[in-house]
């Protein structure tokens, strides 16, 4: 009631922009920004931000900075266009900071011994983010469409892609580390992927089914959930390496299982734990999709004479879909991070670097694997949710 | 034509609906009609066979319906319910289009039909057929439902309770347009409600339940005249029962002959008629009998020969004149109803 | 015992709580004394026991790793919950919302390597990371139980005379604590799960034992660890479940 008018008579207009601008430039002044070390594994010295950067650098990032906090206030500059300059400003900022990282690397090892290297620091950390989070916070503001945010995404990931391309960041050491393991990356990245997808494909084939007896037998419902649920309690790890030992005297009793992959340590108990973690989002999502048809729409459906197969694929069908892709998208995100762990048990994937960087205190390995996980989980949530959108009922919200 | 020849059904030992034997004859507009948990619904859901029925017979011309497929059977029937269900992931002319697209229709013979239904329902087709559901309103959305039953042309319309969840302005308007349509299409209809003026307004005949039992069933004027019991004259209401005998009524029943000229009929009015014959003033007929009053007609203290009796009296009390203009669709000046009328005329 | 309390009815699960609590307490104290069972079923090994750290030491380091970064969580969580559904925060409240659901979209074992080595390996740093991101489930589900207090219930508050803080902690907070204790609930499974793998990044606990078993070729350490982590987790969600219980004011 009183917010408009709170709102007029206030100098700061978005309080979040405001906060994270603080939050970015504290960090930059007290953290960090990157840090130079004379071989992989010792840590290395702290360079502030004001060292790192060149003049002109420097005064870039201070213009988009007043640029920033001009859109934060509420004078001159409309709601709406504070946001719309945030959109342009802070994607500028971000591709400074990666630029200006890349570049204080190439300078700063160029006479250096050639063990040397430079990775990121704290501040860089914190620039990323908060930059992420201005542009989050502007889409929020503005109620762009999803589609709108997407290509925005797109276009902004393309540009980062576009600075990794041109060799600006080669200098790094996490891509020195990269270019080590290019081969073994490719590959641990398609393992991690197949291990997802052998693993989604029997958990949707088994859970949609269930879901839907589920749905049927409401007598059923308790003891299924309650045994799903067991699983999807028990630690990842425990899971993994509980399988391990019958999985194993499996394979060692059945010399054809064991051609045929199944052993104790690798990727068949991952893929049965996995399994095990994914039905219970799908059985219940489904279940619920399916329990939310409205019963007048069922009646209706019956009584204008469909058949019960007609009734389940033209009527419950499409409008539970969405609700069972809600559980696609958990399951899938979940499938993505819990394959981490999975190295653990030799099953491959990007955790392999993870636990191997761990074991050698390399955090630009750790840091390889981990990142990409991170960044496929993020990517995949966004796709899927995407697809539920479109799965929607054209109308109906 | 639709008979049900002892029809019961037993939930848990108990019957909740026992042995129910009636005939709703083609065209004919038939309302089940009780209590909440009189059965009535049980009644209408056994006839398309969402129900089961435990005993009896339901036979639609001469075929028995237990010999066809449920779902044979409900493609021959329309079905409206209460709470509607449009699909609502379906547009308005993709709801409508259901039980023809189930009877394979040629798309052409579809789309046809989707247009000539929507313009039934008055329902603008370049503007609503492809909105979907949820920006319908509760009335069109109920006006989708209904024309989606009528879409393969059935032999029969069930409804039940189909404007018991709309405002009171808007369940008039529909009942207004059932009747229109019920007019213009001769459907046999058996409907479901518990209210009893939309009962006595749509029904050519009325059967009244009560605990699973037929208690009476009968022409409208019949029931309110002639109540088989104490529970159908309860249920029909003492308090008002002149008004809703005069809901029977209409005003093409009661009509005379206008009054031109003072004196000359049995009132002491007449009626100030312009070049076309539409009426202008009434002088005298007042409460007061002062024949000299002059009341100018405006549009609303009128009657028309389908309004019924007990909307003439209305107007005539919220109007205070003892008597109401007659006019056709022009708006010519064709008869008058009277106070006098009202009372002097047995039901 | 009084005969007539056999035929109380009771919900279907409730006597698997107290036969898995007493089994965990069980098998922490005396696993040891199932060296005969080990030894016979791999007859391959020669240790079969692990005896680098007692069992109950391991499984009291868990706790302590789970109970402290629970405990921040749920303190930051619940105090940010808090601020971005009051009047004053309610700005940062859609932020904080896709935050937290971005973030659980982050694979916790990655946020757990990714976070440890920052901020030095061991005890502490495990904290941490398992605090930051047993934070989100709390914060989301402090917001949406909040939010889901129905306005008219609050309008009533309003109109009986009470004060903001009386209405928070007299209406709010009691109909929303079923939702929050299930983002605790969510919170402290997850921090389990990760403070199991915890000890890759220098912090003990039973995932130690696994490692080690998985490492050395020992399935018989895998078994004990994974054994007493997963009756620990089992026993933890069917306590939170009794909890929630508690809370469910007829709904």
């Amino acid at each position: 009631m009183t917010a408009s008018s709170d709102r007029a008579g206030r100098l700061v207009a978005n309080r979040v922009l405001l906060t994270l601008w603080v939050a970015a430039l504290l960090a930059s002044a007290l953290l960090p920004f990157a840090a130079m070390a004379p071989n992989r594994l010792v840590s290395g010295e702290a360079i502030k931000l004001i060292v790192a950067l060149t003049t002109w650098q420097s005064a870039g990032l201070a213009l988009l900075a007043l640029l920033l906090a001009l859109a934060a206030l509420s004078r001159p500059l409309s709601a709406t266009q504070g946001l719309r300059l945030t959109l342009v400003v802070a994607p500028l900022t971000l591709l400074l900071t990666l630029y200006a990282l890349g570049d204080y690397a190439g300078r700063a090892l160029a006479e250096a011994s050639p063990a040397a290297r430079v990775s990121q620091g704290a501040a860089f950390w914190v620039l990323v983010f908060c930059t992420l989070l201005m542009i989050v916070d502007a889409f929020q503001r503005l109620r762009a469409p999803l589609w709108v945010g997407g290509a925005y995404g797109l276009a902004l990931v393309a540009a980062i892609a576009g600075l990794f391309a041109s060799g600006q960041f080669n200098a790094l050491s996490i891509l020195n580390e990269y270019f080590n393991i290019q081969d073994a990356f490719a590959d641990q990245l398609l393992t991690h992927l197949r291990l997802v997808g052998l693993a989604l494909a029997p958990a949707l084939a088994i859970g949609l089914p269930l879901g839907l007896l589920a749905h049927r037998r409401p007598a059923l419902r308790g003891s299924l959930f309650g045994t799903l649920n067991f699983f999807q309690t028990i630690p990842s790890i425990a899971l993994f390496a509980l399988l391990v030992a019958p999985l194993s005297a499996l394979g060692d009793s059945f010399p054809l299982l064991r051609e045929l992959g199944v052993k104790g340590i690798g990727a068949a108990p991952a893929i049965i734990a996995l399994i095990m973690y994914s039905l219970l989002p799908v059985v219940r999502n489904t279940h619920a999709g399916f329990a939310g048809v409205a019963p007048a729409t069922l009646e209706a459906a019956r009584g204008m004479g469909m058949t019960r197969r007609q009734v389940l694929w033209r009527v419950e069908i499409p409008l539970a879909l969405p609700v069972i892709l809600s559980g696609l998208r958990i399951v899938t995100v979940q499938a993505i991070g819990l394959t981490v762990v999975a190295a653990l048990i030799g099953a491959g994937g990007l955790g392999a670097f993870v636990f191997q960087g761990l074991g050698q205190y390399a955090i630009d390995l750790v840091l390889l694997g981990a990142v990409p996980t991170i960044a496929l989980a993020v990517v995949a949530d966004f796709l899927l949710q995407i697809l539920v959108a479109i799965s929607r009922p054209a109308g109906g919200r | 034509m639709i008979e049900l020849q002892g029809l019961t059904k037993t939930y848990a030992g108990k019957n909740v609906v026992e042995d129910i034997s009636l005939r709703v004859e083609s065209g004919e507009f038939g309302v089940l009609i009780g209590p909440s948990g009189c059965g009535k619904s049980t009644t209408l859901r056994m006839i398309n066979q969402l129900i089961p029925l435990s005993r009896g017979r339901i036979l639609l011309g001469d075929e028995d319906v237990s010999r066809l497929k449920p779902e044979q059977l409900r493609r021959r029937m329309g079905y409206a319910i209460q709470s509607i269900g449009l699909f609502p992931h379906w547009t308005v002319a993709e709801n409508i289009a259901v039980v023809p697209n189930l009877l394979k229709w040629p798309r052409a013979r579809v789309d046809a039909r989707i247009d000539e239904l929507m313009n039934l329902f008055h329902l603008e087709a370049g503007e609503y057929r492809d909105k979907y559901p949820h920006q319908l309103s509760g009335g069109q959305a109920q006006r989708v439902g209904v024309a989606r039953a009528l879409a393969a042309d059935p032999e029969v319309l069930l409804m039940d309770e189909p404007f018991g969840a709309v405002d009171p302005l808007t369940r008039e308007v529909l009942q207004n347009e059932m009747l229109r349509v019920h007019e213009q299409t001769r459907k046999t209809i058996v409907f479901v409600t518990h209210d009893m003026d939309e009962a006595l307004k749509l029904a050519s005949k009325v059967a009244i339940l009560n605990q699973g039992r037929l208690v009476q069933y009968d022409r409208p004027i019949e029931l309110l005249v002639d109540p088989a019991d104490g529970f159908v004259s309860d249920f029909i209401g003492k308090a008002d029962l002149g008004l809703k005998l005069l809901s029977r009524r209409w005003v093409d029943q009661y009509c005379r002959p206008p009054c031109l000229e003072r004196d000359s009929g049995a009132g002491r009015h007449s009626w100030e008629v312009d070049a076309d014959g539409r009426p202008l003033a009434l002088h005298g007929g007042r409460l007061s009998d002062d024949g000299e009053a002059r009341t100018a007609v405006n549009g609303e203290w009128i009657a028309t020969p389908e309004m019924t009796m007990k909307e003439a009296l209305s107007r005539m009390v919220w109007f205070r004149v003892m008597v109401l203009p007659v006019i056709d669709q022009a708006g010519k000046l064709i008869g008058e109803v009277t106070m006098e009328g009202v009372m002097g005329r047995q039901p | 015992m009084n005969r007539a309390s056999l035929f109380v009815p009771t919900a279907p699960r409730d006597w698997l709580l107290p036969v898995l609590a007493a089994l965990l307490v069980a098998l922490t104290l005396f696993m040891a004394k199932l060296e005969p069972l080990f030894a016979a079923a791999f007859p391959h090994l020669d240790v079969v026991v692990y005896q680098r750290e007692s069992f109950l030491q391991l499984t009291l380091d868990h706790l302590g790793l789970v109970l402290v970064s629970s405990l921040i969580s749920i303190g930051i969580g619940g105090a940010a919950g808090l601020f971005v559904t009051r009047a004053t925060g309610r700005e940062f409240e859609p932020m904080v919302s896709s935050l937290a659901a971005i973030g659980q979209t982050f694979p916790p074992a990655a946020v757990l390597a990714i976070v440890v080595p920052l901020a030095g390996f061991g005890f502490v740093p495990t904290i941490v990371a398992l605090s930051l991101y047993g934070l989100l489930p709390v914060v989301q589900n402090t917001i949406a139980g909040l939010g889901s207090v129905p306005p008219t219930t609050l309008e009533a508050a309003r109109g009986t005379g009470m004060s903001a803080a009386q209405i928070l902690w007299r209406v709010e907070l009691p109909l929303a604590m079923r939702v929050i204790i299930a983002g605790v609930r969510v919170s402290v499974i997850i921090n389990i799960g990760t403070a199991t793998i915890g000890s890759t990044v220098g912090a003990q606990s039973l995932g130690t034992p696994i490692i080690a078993g998985l490492v050395g070729d020992n399935i018989a350490y895998v078994i004990q660890g994974a054994v007493l982590v997963g009756l620990l987790a089992i026993v933890s969600d069917l306590l939170f479940e009794r909890l929630e219980r508690r809370f469910r004011y007829g709904a």
